[in-house]
């Protein structure tokens, strides 16, 4: 399965990719508490992360608050 | 001095926004948003560092009174800032959004065109909008007449520090308006925030001028105390300007023949 995350293309076997976003945001070592993600666009609040499952070839997009002015 | 400002119907003691960019650590900034006891701290979205994601900052701001305030910074059209909005409001619940359209990176002046359309889209999907314009007053009268909670305007380009350079223009802003009138951008000293205030400008947003010095904690109370007195003096309803003097010791009994 090959998905895109945060604009780097990410390339698993079908035995170990992560089946849903939260298994994804695990894999990647994140504190899902502190991200929200876009699937293709859409967005997955937190709360349905465990079960929007992940498809090939989509856009993800993994997000979180920084400094800002 | 008993003077609050409210938003949204939310009340605000401190009228001295703070944002959180360009601070050399999390707790130089907690530090600095503790001394200058703003409750209205402003954060922006960006992508997670897939390589080192261990960065939290959020815990660093938040506080029983203080509002975050998420912005639209990098947006540049008003698709770009709804999408942003949606995306901060899914990550905190926060239906407060800073509204920043700037398609030019090398001025960071905002567009009002798709300004003014995205906080029309914001305000009708339930948002709180505080729009970051450039000192246009037309502008101001529309987004307020959109349902925008403040306006924003800019005393100088962003990250500037060069103080207020749009005067004229703000005070008629502040002379027209109805809703909160926050300066922002391009304040550099705690005396171009006291201006600010003097001017009549309910409120002031300040970063870089803070984050950036060599002391930020000293720096943001100085803008505290510098908003309060500009308030305070404002308050106090200033004298006239004159061209000529006007003697402030009486003009007869000299002791001379």
């Amino acid at each position: 399965m090959q998905i895109r995350v945060n604009g780097k293309d990410m390339n698993f076997s079908d035995n170990s990719a992560p089946a849903t976003v939260k298994e994804l945001i695990d894999h990647l070592g994140i504190d899902s508490a502190a991200v929200v993600a876009e699937v293709d666009g859409e967005i997955v609040e937190k709360r349905n992360f465990e079960n929007t499952k992940i498809k090939d070839s989509q856009k993800i997009e993994l997000i979180r608050f920084v400094g800002g002015g | 001095m008993n003077d609050k400002m409210i938003i949204a119907g939310r009340e605000f003691s401190s009228r001295l926004f703070i944002g959180t960019g360009k601070f050399a650590s999390n707790r130089i900034m907690s530090d600095a948003i503790e001394a200058s006891g703003s409750e209205m701290v402003t954060v922006a979205l960006r992508r997670v560092n897939i390589e080192d994601s261990s960065d939290d900052m959020l815990s660093a701001i938040m506080r029983e009174n203080v509002q975050l305030l998420p912005n639209t910074s990098g947006a540049r059209d008003a698709k770009e800032a709804v999408r942003l909005a949606k995306i901060a409001r899914a990550a905190s619940g926060i239906e407060w959004v800073k509204l920043e359209v700037t398609p030019d990176p090398y001025y960071l002046l905002p567009d009002p065109v798709e300004t003014l359309e995205a906080a029309k889209e914001l305000v009708d999907e339930g948002f709180i909008v505080l729009p970051y314009i450039n000192a246009d007053p037309v502008l101001a009268k529309k987004l307020e007449d959109a349902g925008c909670a403040t306006v924003m305007p800019l005393a100088a380009p962003i990250g500037s520090n060069k103080g207020i350079k749009t005067r004229d223009s703000i005070k008629i802003i502040i002379s027209q308006a109805s809703v909160p009138v926050v300066v922002d951008a391009g304040l550099g000293l705690p005396s171009h925030a006291a201006d600010a205030m003097e001017m009549g400008a309910d409120a002031v947003l300040v970063n870089t001028a803070i984050a950036v010095c060599d002391k930020p904690s000293e720096m943001a109370q100085a803008f505290a105390k510098s908003v309060e007195a500009g308030r305070q003096g404002y308050l106090a309803g200033p004298g006239c300007v004159s061209e000529t003097a006007n003697a402030s010791s009486p003009l007869t009994g000299f002791l001379r023949d």
